[in-house]
């Protein structure tokens, strides 16, 4: 039917036609631009290490291993068994350092202080030092984010 | 809250004035005549231009420009990163578009001679374009640093050096010193991704603002006639015509990018001898034919010297084509006129013969 | 009129979800389209071997040999599997098919602007209809 005088008219029909039709394709082009743009790398899952390598650990001994592309903290604890933490501090990401005389973690980017389970004691960081778990299998000994169950 | 567009349109237009270039804009009128497609060219390279801009940024993120890192960054980019073959695909394909339709753009302008008078600083900013464009992809090939593309860098580099006096200075600043390095391929990418850009931009900035200046040209008989052209505003009619061209090109680009993604190939190694089957690419092809004619020694002078001395007057005499054929109307016009096509059968012939 | 309009949603809908419901297989997979066909035995694992912490009592792994990764095979395009054949012909498809309907639009668009340029609208003053009272002004 046919009105006399449109207030919605041709033109703006055809405009809307068109520029919704432009904005769909273009939003759907973003999509694959955007995964690309934003990096995929992820956290690992789990890490497996040679376990001969920590057996020999005493216990209050610190060592590191690789988690990912960041530092991680092995600790044997004194009843024999290993804790396992990110060494990056919680406060803006610098990787931390032990230091075995004070039996502490010390960030030198801003003071920070953890003591030697990683809680947060002294200076800026907010939170205890991210806590990851462990498991000797054999002769692996394997670091998990917590909550992953064994993928092998 | 309705913004009204009205208002903030006339808070620019008090501080910047732009509003005379708008109103220029939209009174420019695009004549329609029997040659009136070939306007479409020039947008059309403007178009692949942006897609390169977009997708180069995009594996620039990932590249490492440096002799241990360039071909498995590479790697990563076509293996791990999602659709990251399809952004690579897009850019070395969007490349041959781009010097294809640079190509058809200066053939079209030839044969229709829109160089002539008023138009002549619009050709040989066109022709500065052309050997930015083409040393956009000289630069480009390299970056992969695969076998073929090392070989035929230096093959590339070494040409300027048959030019007296100043031929090894040029070799030694394109390599970065006597030899092609890991330098050169940082200093091919800087070029690539920092120089070239700004030279094409302030260029290209000059071309488009003659372009306007002078309007687009008619042919040269109705020219003679005084004939008045029909003629389209360029907005919103003009444009929209181009938007059509622009999608249709677009399609064609990321269906050829979908089926053909190129590959790459074996690590580059400075101590391997060169491989089999070493060419540029296309757009250089019968240049390569046109080195490879020449004898090793013709007479005090080596071959390559005689064949780079007469590119060089050529690609000159082009350069400055409009001061050359300057009555377009007469029979001196036609000769220009057979000589382009006798252009087009050479490059066409020797780029044939150099694949065979 | 309003069969157009539902038709118009319907057909926006599928085609603003189409390229997600093809991405979504390839979302799954890390790795896309290229596949490697060099042997990468030359090529370290992903460093998950223990680093030995700088600290005197610590027992030193000879440090990973940091390899010189000389890809020696060709990396060929390739599909790892049916369902990315399945989504790129998938796009292949819907790209045509969206900008056939973006033409589409486009060339009722064009066909208005050359009716309303033919028609002088912007230039009352040469337009058959200037002597028309009733004729509609610039700015509806």
């Amino acid at each position: 039917m046919r009105l006399d005088n449109p207030y919605f008219t041709r033109r703006k029909f055809l405009n809307s036609l068109l520029g919704g039709w432009l904005g769909a394709v273009a939003a759907s082009f973003i999509s694959p631009i955007v995964k690309f743009v934003w990096p995929p790398y992820k956290e690992p899952d789990e890490v497996k290490l040679v376990f001969a390598d920590y057996s020999g650990m005493q216990p209050g001994e610190v060592k590191n291993f690789v988690w990912g592309v960041k530092p991680g903290l092995l600790k044997r604890a004194q009843d024999g068994s290993f804790i396992a933490m990110v060494g990056v501090c919680t406060h803006l990401d610098c990787n931390v350092q032990w230091m075995p005389d004070k039996k502490q973690f010390f960030c030198a980017c801003h003071d920070g202080w953890y003591d030697e389970n990683g809680t947060n004691i002294a200076g800026p960081p907010p939170k205890p030092l991210r806590r990851l778990e462990t498991s000797v299998e054999g002769e692996d000994l394997f670091v998990r984010k917590p909550g992953v169950g064994a993928t092998t | 809250m309705k913004i009204n567009m009205k208002k903030f349109a006339d808070w620019f237009d008090d501080r910047l004035a732009l509003t005379p270039i708008f109103k220029y804009m939209t009174h420019k009128e695009v004549p329609q005549h029997e040659h009136s497609i070939w306007y479409y060219t020039g947008s059309s390279i403007l178009l692949f231009l942006f897609i390169q801009i977009i997708t180069g940024i995009m594996l620039a993120l990932y590249y490492q420009p440096t002799l241990e890192g360039a071909t498995s960054s590479i790697e990563r980019i076509m293996t791990e990163l999602p659709l990251g073959w399809l952004v690579r695909s897009v850019h070395s394909w969007t490349a041959t578009f781009m010097i294809a339709f640079v190509m058809i753009h200066l053939l079209a302008i030839w044969f229709t001679k829109s160089y002539r008078k008023p138009r002549e600083a619009t050709w040989m900013t066109g022709m500065m374009l052309l050997v930015v464009s083409m040393m956009f992809g000289f630069t480009g090939y390299l970056l992969p640093w695969d076998d073929l593309s090392l070989a035929a860098t230096k093959v590339g580099t070494n040409i300027p050096a048959a030019i007296p006096v100043v031929g090894k200075w040029v070799t030694q600043f394109l390599r970065g010193g006597d030899d092609v390095t890991g330098d050169t391929l940082t200093r091919f990418f800087i070029f690539h991704v920092c120089l070239m850009p700004l030279i094409i931009f302030a260029v290209l900035a000059v071309h488009i603002l003659l372009v306007q200046k002078e309007g687009m040209s008619v042919p040269l008989k109705d020219e003679l006639a005084k004939k008045k052209v029909p003629s389209l505003p360029f907005w919103p009619n003009f444009v929209l015509r181009e938007v059509v061209i622009w999608l249709l090109l677009f399609g064609i680009l990321l269906t050829i990018s979908l089926a053909f993604a190129p590959s790459l190939g074996p690590t580059a190694d400075l101590m391997a001898p060169a491989p089999e089957g070493v060419k540029p690419e296309w757009y250089f092809l019968f240049l390569f034919q046109t080195l490879k004619i020449f004898p090793a020694n013709m007479g005090p002078v080596t071959g390559e010297f005689v064949a780079v001395l007469i590119i060089v007057i050529t690609v000159v005499i082009i350069f400055f084509l409009p001061f050359i054929d300057n009555k377009p109307e007469t029979k001196k016009g036609k000769v220009f006129t057979y000589l382009g096509v006798i252009g087009v059968v050479y490059a066409i012939v020797f780029s044939i013969w150099s694949l065979l | 009129m309003r069969k157009t309009r539902i038709l118009f949603c319907l057909v926006t809908a599928s085609l603003v979800l189409g390229p997600f419901a093809a991405a979504a297989p390839q979302a799954g997979t890390s790795q896309d389209k290229a596949q490697i066909e060099a042997a990468v035995s030359g090529q370290n694992p992903p460093a998950q071997e223990a680093k030995p912490a700088p600290l005197p009592p610590a027992a030193k792994k000879p440090a990973a040999k940091k390899a010189e990764v000389k890809r020696t095979e060709p990396i060929v395009p390739a599909y790892s599997g049916i369902k990315e054949r399945m989504a790129v012909i998938v796009f292949f498809f819907w790209l045509w098919f969206a900008i056939a309907v973006l033409i589409y639009f486009l060339r009722l668009w064009i066909k208005e602007a050359d009716r309303v340029y033919w028609a002088k609208y912007y230039e009352p003053e040469e337009s058959p209809r200037k002597d028309n009272p009733m004729a509609p002004v610039l700015g509806d």
